[in-house]
């Protein structure tokens, strides 16, 4: 009796170890390929900053106010990256994208500059809520009377008045859209560093001094500081559209 | 053998016990919030879920007077469901009697906003509703004594209980249940919504059409103004479902400022004069208006954009006809752009007895 007593008690032992043994530690996550892409606006060679005075070759003083723009199906050859990117800079600073993707994918880069007619013609609403395209997070760069998003926005201030007093009469509006306004934009040789692993950083730059005197077209903020892209304003859109492009580089 | 068999049940219910997990026995029901179809989803925070015991806990919370020093004053005092919770009063009246020097914004449709207060201090609801209690000028009462006192009460500890398991109740677990029911404060059944759905191509129910079919010449030339760059500009800060975008703007109220505004918070005197874009739902109920409530009512609001702005260092570009002191809507345009403005009330969202102080 004793010895069955003690098996027992041996038995019930060990079942309770057994059934409380905690699980094994769950394996290592894989590590995931990281990338982040900054935008540095500039003028002139130096960094660009909101409010801030600047002056344009015809002599005016201006101060940039918001600056933001879309590049939309952000790929490579068939390998996307992303869906959109939303450049804001007063709210997000130069960060363009961080997120998943691998560096060695993306050696180069097109995207549209604005937002396809597919996506541009949608229910902003629709979106994934993680999607640079979904209504809570283009905020104002979804247009309500127009259809669509807007491609590029650029607001300032400009003083037009060469009198050596500081007062910014003239205000810039020059916000891009419209199915027919769409750029695409190119980049190749893409220099990505390392930043740590499985992480990888891309600097590219906005020149908002070419931004006004590209190789392609003027502007001069006196004359040409107002576009919605209504009809009447399609030169000063097209301008727009295709400066900002030109004054992408990586 | 009547030794073995008692040694086993001893062990088999030792097994049971030692290998118990501590577990709560509460049941939160999830809260499905009812978002209109052309709405954006709401971000919910993934440390505050809603739930409908947390909503209901809220709720109360909301309305409870305990929450100031005096227990004489709730969230509700200055943010009455009549005024599309809001204060009819220019300023509202803390419970020493102390005035407070900007008007209390409507609370509508807050789970999509990013940041909060008129200078945008507050990054969450649940950061929030933590500054009205303690605040000298409001309720002014310390935290832990507002819940000190009402955990005295049975039913307030069944709900924290009921809500958030035993959790120790403090102010942030109070926060946490009051941003909920704050969450499930949407609107988006007015006649404005009808019309925008409608012009964004968005399916119409029956009742919608019907809806859509009383919409008047005047409240549709409204819009058209609302919408017009040539017109009343007004959509560049006000559009889409939410009817506002997210920004901080100086409209041109003053020239010099006498309330500095976002940069008493960011400190950058580009900021200075700049506030929150409010939105426009239920604008007609939400008077008075701006952020020091100065205009009594929307004709004052809609003469200020006409002729009345005043041009300052940080003035939001986007005022376009700033120059000129405002848009120049004449009295024809003014009214049909006021009749506009009132498609924006959403009677269901303010008598929403879900939304009342509870009985």
């Amino acid at each position: 009796m004793n010895k069955l007593f003690v098996v027992g008690l041996v038995g019930m032992v060990l079942l309770t170890s057994v059934s409380c043994k905690e699980d094994p530690p769950a394996p290592e996550p894989e590590p995931v390929d990281t990338v982040r892409i900054d935008l540095q606006p500039v003028f002139n060679g130096a960094d660009l900053y909101l409010d801030s005075t600047y002056t344009t070759v015809e002599g005016h003083n201006v101060q940039f106010t918001d600056i933001k723009f879309y590049l939309e199906d952000v790929k490579n050859g068939a390998v996307q990256l992303t869906d959109a990117m939303l450049f804001d800079y007063g709210a997000r600073g130069s960060l363009l994208y961080d997120g998943n993707g691998t560096a060695a994918n993306f050696g180069s880069l097109t995207a549209n500059l604005g937002v396809g007619s597919a996506n541009n013609n949608s229910d902003p609403s629709a979106f994934p809520n993680d999607s640079w395209l979904n209504i809570s997070n283009s905020n104002d760069m979804h247009w309500g009377w127009n259809p669509g998003y807007i491609f590029v926005k650029v607001e300032a201030r400009v003083d037009t008045i060469q009198d050596g007093n500081d007062l910014f009469d003239q205000f810039v509006v020059l916000h891009a859209g419209l199915n027919e306004n769409l750029e695409t934009v190119s980049f190749s040789n893409l220099n990505w560093s390392s930043v740590g692993s499985n992480r990888h950083l891309l600097s590219m730059e906005l020149d908002m001094s070419e931004f006004l005197q590209s190789t392609v077209n003027t502007i001069d903020l006196q004359f040409e500081n107002s576009t919605h892209s209504a009809p009447g304003q399609e030169t000063l859109t097209t301008k727009v559209m295709e400066n900002f492009k030109e004054a992408l580089t990586p | 053998m009547k030794y073995v068999l008692i040694s086993l049940l001893f062990l088999v219910f030792t097994v049971i016990i030692a290998c118990k997990k501590d577990t709560v026995a509460y049941e939160p029901t999830p809260y499905e919030l009812e978002i209109p179809s052309h709405f954006p989803d709401m971000p919910i925070p993934a440390d505050n879920p809603m739930t409908v015991e947390g909503v209901e806990l809220g709720r109360k919370l909301f309305y409870e007077k305990k929450l100031s020093g005096d227990n004489t004053m709730s969230c509700g005092n200055c943010h009455s469901p009549q005024s599309a919770f809001s204060d009819p009063n220019q300023f509202s009246e803390g419970i020493d009697g102390s005035i407070g020097n900007r008007n209390a914004m409507a609370l509508i449709n807050l789970g999509w906003d990013s940041f909060l207060f008129w200078d945008g201090r507050a990054k969450s609801l649940e950061e929030l509703v933590l500054e009205p209690v303690e605040n000298p000028i409001e309720m002014h009462e310390d935290w832990s004594n507002a819940i000190s006192e009402i955990t005295q009460e049975a039913e307030y500890r069944n709900m924290f209980y009921r809500a958030f398991g035993d959790q120790e109740i403090d102010k942030y677990l109070a926060a946490k249940a009051m941003a909920q029911f704050l969450r499930t404060m949407i609107s988006g059944k007015s006649k404005y919504d009808v019309i925008y759905k409608n012009s964004n191509f968005v399916p119409l129910t029956p009742e919608e059409q019907a809806i859509l079919a009383t919409v008047t010449p005047e409240e549709t030339a409204g819009y058209d103004l609302f919408q017009s760059l040539n017109g009343a500009d007004c959509f560049h800060c006000h559009n889409g479902p939410l009817m506002r975008v997210e920004k901080f703007s100086n409209n041109g109220l003053d020239a010099t400022f006498t309330d500095l505004g976002r940069a008493d918070v960011t400190g950058d005197m580009n900021d200075a004069g700049k506030f929150k874009v409010p939105t426009l739902r239920n604008i007609a109920l939400s008077a008075p208006y701006m952020h020091d409530g100065r205009f009594q009512n929307l004709d004052e609001v809609i003469d200020h954009y006409s002729h009345n702005i005043q041009m300052s260092p940080t003035i939001d570009p986007l005022i376009e006809f700033a120059n000129q002191g405002g848009v120049q809507l004449d009295q024809f345009e003014k009214d049909l752009l006021k009749a506009f403005l009132l498609t924006l009330t959403d009677e269901e969202f303010i008598n929403n007895p879900d939304f009342q102080e509870p009985e």
